[in-house]
Order: C-alpha cells, then sequence, then structure tokens
C-alpha cells in the first residue's frame, strides 16, 4: 500500500514541486507581512524575509529527499538514463543482450526438462513426485520387478503405504485378426487408479475389487489420446467392445488427458485388470507363479510415514519371504525409490545427460557473464570523463553505483525477455522433433512458471554478476584525475586481464568437456556390440493370443524359419525371446551347476534368452566352444543350453564348459556350446553371464523373428510380412524394423545430450572467441596513444603489433594454464587414466589461435594509424 | 542565522513540531511562530530544517498536510496531527521527560 502511494506520488512530482514551492512561498510572505507590521519599509522587509528564510533551491531539494518515494524517483531516472545508454551503444548492447539470451535460454530449456522429469514424472497423476516405487533388488544390482504373489503379499505387509498398486507393461494386439495393429499396454491392479488419485475423463476407471481373483469382466480403460484417436473423442464410446489379443473387452472409460502410463518416455494405451492376463496372454500362469517376476510396485505414503520406514518394512517383508520361498526370493532384497529414479523408462538416463548439460550451460553463462562484464568495463573506462564531470557536479559515488548497476540489471532483464522467448521458441521447436521407432516416446516438455521464473532471475542475476564489477570501479573514479586524463590509464589495474583470463579458463573447461562427451557418443557408436547388425530385420509376432498347444507352435515354428531359409536372398533365419539393447530390462534365470550349491546360500543368476538353432549364426555371434542347438524336431537328444564367455569365466572359472549340466527352473540342460560375449542391455554395460535355452524346451509363442539378407541392408519389409503371411497366415508381424534401427533407438537417449553438446560446442566456441576479441580490442585501442609516441620515437610497427599479440597471450597463458591442468586430472580421473590427445592439446591450441587473432587485428589497425593522429587523440 | 539561543538537540525538532500541532492544524510559517512563541523565543527553526522535517513527518504518516485558508485569506497548506502521531508524540515525550532527568542527575541539578 506504502509502495502504491509512492508509486502515485512519483506520478504526480510536477504537482508536488509545484505545491512545495507555493508553501514556501507563503512563508516567506507572511514574514515579510510580519517584518511590515514591526516596522520595516516594504522592500526591506519582503528582502528580510527571503534571507530569512535562506535558499530556497536548496531547502527545496532537502525537502524534496524527505519526501516519500524519493528512491522511486532516482530509479525512474536511472532507467531512464540506462535506456538512452543502451540506445546510444546498440552494437555493444546487442551482443550483451543476445548472447546473455542465448545462455538464459539453454538453460531454461534443459532446466524446465530436469524439472519436468523430476516433478512432473506423471503427467495426469495429482501430486506424482508423492508417488515412490517398491522395487526388489537382486544381488547383482538389478531390479527385476515384482510377481503378482509378491505384490498381494507385500500389499498386506507394507503398511506405510496407502495402497500399493501393480502394473506390468505389454505390447498387445489391437483389433480385428486380419488388420491387427501394435498396441501398448499396462496390466494393472485395481486399486491402480484409485490410488494414484486419479478422476476419469469419461466413465469410470478400474475398481479394486476387478483384480481380487481371475475372471473377471473383460473391462479396459483407454488413454485419452487413444480415445481422441480412434474414437474422436466421442462419449458414445463407453460401452463399446474392442478387440484386444482376440478377445472382446468393454470399454468402462478414459483416463485423463495427459495419461500414458508409469513408464516415463513410453505410451499405453490400454489399462487392463491384472487378472485378464491368462485370457488374453493364453495360457499364461504369471499369476501363481513366485519366478515370474516383471510387476512394478508403486504407492504413497500414509500421511506420518517416512520413506525409510516404509523400506524398513520392506527389508522385513522380502526377509520372510526369502525364507518362505527360497526358490524365487533367495537373495532378493529391495528398495523405496522416487520416482524419477525409476530403473524401467528413459527417465533415469535422460535426467543424467540432462543434469550434466545444465552444469556445462551454467558455466557457459559464466563465460557470457565474463564476457559481459569485459564489454562494460571497456565501455566505463570510455566515460571516465562524464564520471567525472558528474562526481565534480556532487555526484555521490553510490550513485554512479546505482546507476550502473541499473544499466545493467536493464541490459539483463532484457536478455531476460530474449532468454524466455528463445527458451519457448526452443521448446516448441524440440517438440515437434519426431522420435524415432514404433515405441510411441513422449516427453511432456512444457516451459512453466518455474521455467519461466528460473529463466526472468537468470536475467537480473547475470546483471549483477557482471555489473557489480565495471559499477564498482567506476563509483571510485577520482574525479580530478578523469577529468584531467580522459582514457583510463590502459588497464594498471589488472581487472580486465584477470576477466580475460578467467574467460579463457572457462571457455577451455566447457570446449574440453563438450569435446570429451562428443568423443565418448562417438565411441558408443562405434562401439563393438559384440554381433553384427548390419544386414539384419527384425520382426515381432505374438501367437499368445491363438493358443497353440507346444507340439503345434514348435513345427509352426520350424516350418516358417525353413520356409524363409529357403527364400532367395535370406540368408539366415532365427527366433529369439527377445532382442539385445532393448529398453526394458532383460529376464534373469537362477540355477545350478552339476547340482552344486553355493555356500552362502545365494543363487547364480544369469540373463536368460530363448533362441532357435541358427539364432547364433543370424547375429554373426561365434561359437567359440562347441556347437549350435540340435534342430527343433530333434527328440533324442537330452535339453542343451548354450552359455557365453562371461559366464564360463564367472561359474566355472574358465575351465571346459561343455558336457556341465544347469539346472534352473526345474529342468536339467547340458552346456554344449559357448559364444562369444555380447551387449545385452545397455551400452557401457559391463560383461553379463547368460544362458540361452533353445525354443525347443523353451518354446514361447511370442518372439522376435530375425532375418539376416544376404545383400547388406535390407529395404525390404513388406517382403518379409508377405513372405511370413505366407507361410503361415496366422502370424502377423509388428514393428519390422532392422537391428541397426533397433540398436540406434537405444542410443538415442543418451544422442539428445551429445546433440545438444554438437550444436553448443561451436556456440561456446564463437562466444569465447567474441568475448576475447571484444576485450583484447578494447584494450588495444585504449593505448592507441602509447603506440603513437613509441612509433614517434622510431618503433616499427611489426614490433609493436608483435609486443601487443605477445603481451596478450601472456594474459591467455594464465587463464589456459591451471583450467588445463584441472581438465587434465578430471580426465585421469573419470575415464581411468586414458588420455585423449586431440581434446587435450587441440582445444588449448584453438584456443590460443583465436586469442592470438584477437590481439593482432586491432594491434595491427593500430600500428597503422599515423602517429601523429594517434597523439592528437588524446 | 545567529546561534546565540539554544541550539536544538537532533532529533527534537520532530518533537516540537508535533507538539506544536497537538491542539489545531497549522501552516509551516504558523508551526515556526509557535515553537518561538512556546519557547519564550529561546528556540527559533530554521526553515532550511523545518520543511524537511515536515516531509519526513507526513511520510511517516505521523502528520497529514491539507489545503485551506489562513488568516489573511490565502491558500496555505495545513497540517494536522494523525492518530499515529499522538502516539508518537507520547512516546517522544516519554523518552525526552527521561532523557532530561537523566542529564539533569549527570549534572547534579535534580
Amino acid at each position: 500500500m506504502r509502495l502504491l502511494r509512492k508509486l502515485r506520488l512519483l506520478f504526480r512530482k510536477d504537482h508536488l514541486d509545484a505545491e512545495m514551492a507555493e508553501e514556501m512561498q507563503l512563508h516567506v510572505d507572511m514574514q515579510a507581512a510580519r517584518n511590515r507590521r514591526s516596522g520595516m519599509a516594504a522592500a526591506e522587509a519582503c528582502f528580510a524575509a527571503q534571507r530569512e528564510f535562506g535558499n530556497i533551491a536548496s531547502i527545496q531539494q532537502k525537502a524534496r529527499e524527505q519526501r516519500g518515494g524519493v528512491w522511486l524517483e532516482h530509479l525512474q531516472r536511472d532507467l531512464r538514463h540506462g535506456w538512452r545508454m543502451i540506445g546510444k551503444h546498440p552494437g555493444l548492447s546487442a551482443v550483451i543482450i543476445l548472447s546473455l539470451g542465448i545462455g538464459i535460454g539453454a538453460n531454461t530449456v534443459i532446466f524446465s526438462w530436469l524439472r519436468g522429469l523430476v516433478f512432473r514424472p506423471l503427467p495426469g497423476v495429482p501430486h506424482a513426485t508423492e508417488v515412490l516405487l517398491v522395487e526388489p533388488r537382486l544381488e547383482s544390482g538389478s531390479y527385476p520387478g515384482a510377481s503378482w504373489l509378491e505384490y498381494r503379499d507385500l500389499q498386506a505387509r507394507l503398511p506405510a503405504f496407502e495402497s500399493l498398486l501393480a502394473y506390468r507393461s505389454t505390447p498387445l494386439n489391437y483389433g480385428a485378426p486380419d488388420r491387427e495393429e501394435r498396441a501398448y499396454g499396462q496390466f494393472v491392479s485395481g486399486n491402480f487408479f484409485s490410488a494414484l488419485g486419479m478422476q476419469p475423463a469419461l466413465g469410470r476407471l478400474l475398481r479394486p475389487d476387478e483384480t481380487d481373483r481371475a475372471g473377471g469382466p473383460a473391462v479396459v480403460v483407454i488413454s485419452h489420446d487413444f480415445w481422441l484417436a480412434r474414437f474422436g473423442g466421442s462419449p458414445d464410446t463407453l460401452g463399446k467392445e474392442i478387440l484386444v489379443n482376440e478377445r472382446r473387452c468393454t470399454i468402462v472409460g478414459v483416463a485423463p488427458q495427459g495419461f500414458r502410463g508409469m513408464i516415463v518416455g513410453l505410451t499405453f494405451d490400454l489399462f487392463l485388470p491384472a487378472t485378464m492376463v491368462p485370457e488374453l496372454l493364453r495360457g499364461s500362469k504369471e499369476l501363481e507363479q513366485r519366478e515370474n517376476r516383471g510387476y512394478s510396485l508403486a504407492g504413497r505414503l500414509r500421511p506420518g510415514a517416512t520413506s525409510a520406514g516404509a523400506g524398513g518394512q520392506l527389508d522385513t517383508a522380502l526377509a520372510a519371504l526369502a525364507t518362505e520361498f527360497p526358490v524365487s526370493n533367495g537373495g532378493v532384497k529391495g528398495e523405496v525409490l522416487a520416482f524419477w529414479r525409476a530403473p524401467r523408462g528413459a527417465g533415469r538416463l535422460l535426467l543424467g545427460g540432462l543434469a550434466v548439460l545444465q552444469g556445462f550451460m551454467l558455466l557457459v553463462l559464466a563465460v557470457v557473464c565474463a564476457n559481459a562484464a569485459n564489454l562494460l568495463l571497456a565501455r566505463a573506462s570510455a566515460r571516465r570523463r562524464e564520471i567525472g564531470v558528474r562526481l565534480a557536479l556532487g555526484a555521490r559515488p553510490g550513485q554512479i553505483l546505482r546507476q550502473f548497476l541499473v544499466e545493467s540489471l536493464l541490459l539483463g532483464g532484457l536478455a531476460a525477455i530474449v532468454g524466455t522467448l528463445l527458451a519457448w521458441w526452443g521448446n516448441e521447436a524440440l517438440r515437434a522433433v519426431p522420435l524415432p521407432g514404433a515405441l510411441p516416446f513422449k516427453f511432456d516438455t512444457r516451459l512453466e512458471w518455474a521455467g519461466l521464473a528460473f529463466s526472468l532471475l537468470l536475467g537480473p542475476g547475470c546483471a549483477f554478476v557482471f555489473g557489480l564489477v565495471p559499477a564498482v570501479k567506476s563509483a571510485r573514479t577520482d574525479a580530478q584525475l578523469a577529468l584531467r586524463v580522459a582514457r583510463s590509464s590502459h588497464g594498471r589495474s589488472g581487472l580486465p586481464r584477470v576477466l580475460v583470463a578467467t574467460e579463457v579458463a572457462l571457455a577451455l573447461l566447457v570446449l574440453m568437456g563438450a569435446a570429451l562427451m562428443m568423443r565418448s557418443f562417438l565411441e558408443t557408436r562405434t562401439a563393438d556390440p559384440g554381433f553384427k547388425a548390419p544386414g539384419v530385420l527384425l520382426g515381432s509376432y505374438d501367437l499368445s493370443g491363438v493358443g497353440y498347444d507346444r507340439a503345434v507352435g514348435l513345427s509352426l515354428t520350424d516350418d516358417l524359419l525353413h520356409r524363409l531359409t529357403a527364400t532367395p536372398g535370406v540368408e539366415s533365419a532365427a527366433i529369439a525371446s527377445w532382442v539385445p539393447l532393448d529398453f526394458h530390462a532383460m529376464p534373469s534365470t537362477t540355477f545350478t551347476i552339476n547340482g552344486r550349491t553355493r555356500s552362502d546360500g545365494g543363487q547364480d543368476r544369469a540373463l536368460g534368452y530363448s533362441v532357435t538353432p541358427g539364432y547364433f549364426t543370424v547375429m554373426g555371434l561365434p561359437l567359440v566352444a562347441g556347437r549350435d542347438f540340435t534342430d527343433l524336431k530333434d527328440t533324442a537328444q537330452p535339453p542343451q543350453a548354450v552359455v557365453n564367455e562371461e559366464f564360463v569365466r564367472r561359474f566355472l572359472a574358465g575351465s571346459p564348459a561343455l558336457g556341465h549340466q544347469l539346472a534352473t527352473g526345474g529342468g536339467n540342460f547340458e552346456i554344449v556350446g559357448v559364444v562369444r560375449n555380447s551387449l545385452y542391455e545397455t551400452f557401457g554395460e559391463p560383461l553379463k553371464p547368460i544362458v540361452y535355452f533353445s525354443y525347443r524346451e523353451r518354446f514361447r509363442s511370442s518372439g522376435e523373428l530375425h532375418v539376416r539378407w544376404r545383400n547388406s541392408e535390407p529395404g525390404l519389409a513388406p517382403d518379409l510380412r508377405r513372405l511370413v503371411r505366407e507361410a503361415n497366415p496366422a502370424i502377423t508381424l509388428h514393428d519390422i524394423r532392422t537391428l541397426t534401427e533397433h540398436v540406434d533407438k537405444n542410443l538415442f537417449f543418451r544422442r539428445i545430450p551429445a546433440r545438444m553438446f554438437a550444436v553448443l560446442g561451436p556456440l561456446i566456441l564463437f562466444l569465447a572467441a567474441v568475448g576475447i576479441y571484444a576485450v583484447v580490442a578494447c584494450a588495444v585501442a585504449q593505448r592507441t596513444t602509447e603506440i603513437g609516441v613509441r612509433l614517434a620515437l622510431g618503433a616499427s610497427s611489426q614490433r609493436v603489433v608483435r609486443e601487443i599479440v605477445r603481451e596478450t597471450l601472456r594474459v591467455v597463458w594464465f587463464g589456459l594454464a591451471p583450467a588445463w591442468f584441472v581438465a587434465f586430472v578430471v580426465m585421469l580421473h573419470v575415464r581411468g587414466g586414458i588420455l585423449n590427445a586431440p581434446i587435450l592439446l587441440g582445444v588449448p591450441l584453438l584456443l590460443v589461435a583465436v586469442a592470438a587473432l584477437a590481439a593482432w587485428l586491432p594491434a595491427r589497425r593500430a600500428a597503422k594509424v599515423d602517429p601523429m593522429v594517434a597523439l592528437r587523440a588524446e | 542565522m545567529t546561534h546565540h539561543k539554544a541550539d536544538l538537540l537532533q532529533g527534537t525538532l520532530d518533537l516540537l513540531i508535533l507538539k506544536s500541532l497537538q491542539n489545531e492544524p497549522m501552516h509551516g510559517f504558523g508551526i515556526a511562530v509557535r515553537i518561538g512563541q512556546m519557547s519564550k523565543d529561546m528556540l527559533t527553526v530554521e526553515q532550511g530544517s523545518l520543511y524537511p522535517a515536515l516531509y519526513r513527518l507526513e511520510d511517516q504518516g505521523w502528520i497529514k498536510a491539507e489545503w485551506g485558508i489562513s488568516d489573511n485569506n490565502r491558500k496555505a497548506k495545513f497540517y494536522t496531527l494523525t492518530a499515529a502521531g499522538r502516539k508518537q508524540l507520547t512516546t517522544e515525550e516519554q523518552s525526552w521527560a527521561k532523557l532530561s532527568t537523566a542529564i539533569n542527575l549527570v549534572l547534579g541539578n535534580a
């Protein structure tokens, strides 16, 4: 209110001043009248009154300063002045505003993404940050998910949670058998929606009692996007039946807008009660098997409960389950995680990359600030005479300081506006970028008030950082000296040099970091995954809804593979339960070798794949010992397993593996072959042991068809679909893609930050170059007189240029050396002693070259000036 | 300006102004005259201090200004004591009393 009153005063300033003058005039007049009454002559009385009153102007000024809101008046004046200064130096102002704006914009985009991932991981779910994950964890450190029965147990044993919910992601077939499309869905517990606190956009969501026992009504909740895309958002959608895995399901409701399931980055459209699993995935016994993990558990804490308390309850519960069910739960521990730390989905990967990127961009912003400080400093020294005059006329140093800061804040404010606009535009542009692959990725990357606040705070924050030094320096100007010598005595103060050195150091760190990021990304790209990706086409199929028994299924599979292999152009074909380097974690299996049990009571564990004979040929995985699986129709041979080299090293101490017996899941398998190690789950993973089983023993009604084409990269997806349909009309292939594409998809989330670095690297170099150039050029320009004197005294222009360049490089060197040392140490530490010579030497050389050029150009210009002109310029 | 009369102690001007406005609204000249009268011409308020003080007190909300007509029919700005100003006057009177008692004690005049 007080401020409002003051603001009003500000606009009535002229009126108030007039009133003040009138009031004081009245005083003088009254005094004069009084004087007359006491007998003075009229003129004398008036004069005396005026004399007694004193200097009206000065009193008015003093009174004005007592009046409220005077600081506002000053601010208004400083703003007007600052605005004029910006207009007077459009080039300089534009450089500062634009470079700062770009820096702020980039930071804001990354910030809003980070914030979105951490604070809004689940669009459509109210208070999503309160949702915690309950994740069983194996000794190996991986998170296999929970089994349905385990979920039921934990639901009763974790009272810290208000209501524990479960979900499991699955690909589904949607539509009539001849026109099936792939859709992604989640099997959920009945309390899924209610525990998350969601309200339906239409109809109802699932009820907790709907998953009490198997065989409930076939109902489905669809996503809002799916509703709009397939049903045009019509309210008639309720009660409609859709075919999911060839089963009729009734749509009972539409999930709230924005909700896309529980895995960050992926989109799920169908939400089905978990008790429909046996019906939809024909023959699945996962609801009764404790070994069958795959459900994720989540919930909100009860009021008063803590995450640590919930963790304690989980430990107790899992320890009890481990004793009750040693086969499935031996050695299984657990963790309560914040949702953004979810082991499934792209969140973690992206979060790490973005956090690094944010750090870098803040460094870039620091470089930009150093730039701006340098430029303002140069301008401040050019304004010394102006400041001297103002000081001589009675301005206080505080006023000069304030005026300079206001100018900087004005620049910072404008930069914040530019940055916000850029961030907004950049966000929209990034959202429009198409994302690859059949898995529908979608990120919620809205710019929100927090992002805007971040951006608008960065502007003035930076302004303060870069404005303070020039402001303080100007305020400390000696008026006498400033009036006598117009130009600053060319940086006898070391300040600009310190800033140049700082800026070069920051630029070096940022550039080397960016280069390293690029480098490690390129290394990942060229890294050998162990298998030969080019030339392989993938297609997934799912016959679980058709309900073949094992014998029929095996013979169909065998028949399909034989027909495909006989096709001209096809080199080899095989089927596997999984494709390596997929997004989800691979299933793992526990086993014992030769009946040995581990002394610590724990269980040996390895990844488990089911493949058909010929898989290793298709993948280009060489067998280092033994042979491939026997034919699918062979009934004579005992069950077989193939392991990788890491398995042999870890569990068989490197001794010959062939002939050993592997007991797992109630069966005994003989190790018949050893293949080379390859990547399974992600790039950069440590070597992992794996057991391959044959479809002969472990038949699955779904799988991924792998076909190696004879002529390198195939572009014949429709042909493959036709071929498969000719071989077996029941099989519809989904998601046909090359193995190379599939692998690239795994790299996609690593690539987002890497791409940003690719764009930002040159930008950073450019900003650093502009900064160094501007500062050096200003410093050299200020030395025009000195150069003139030296030239007049007979120095050759070449020598002058050489000296200026050398001096500049010395300053640059002071910044480079410590920063380079830091980078060197970090590199040794992070990259395990592997140094990269091109980066370690190339980046500093590049910066030195830029600095040398930045010094040379203005020095040469200065040296060409006629000495007389240079001397007269003073 | 002659300073043979008692110098105003720092901060006491506010007290004097508030006190002079206790009974009726007054304009600046009136306040100066009233303070002179009340102190039997021992205290003189300089205009250079009076007006800044008036504006400061107004900003603090202790007095408020209104335009009115003076005795000799001229437009003049009259200052009135506000409720907050009355409270402030009481406080300042009390602290002044304490201070003068204390000083008198020190000087041995009690």
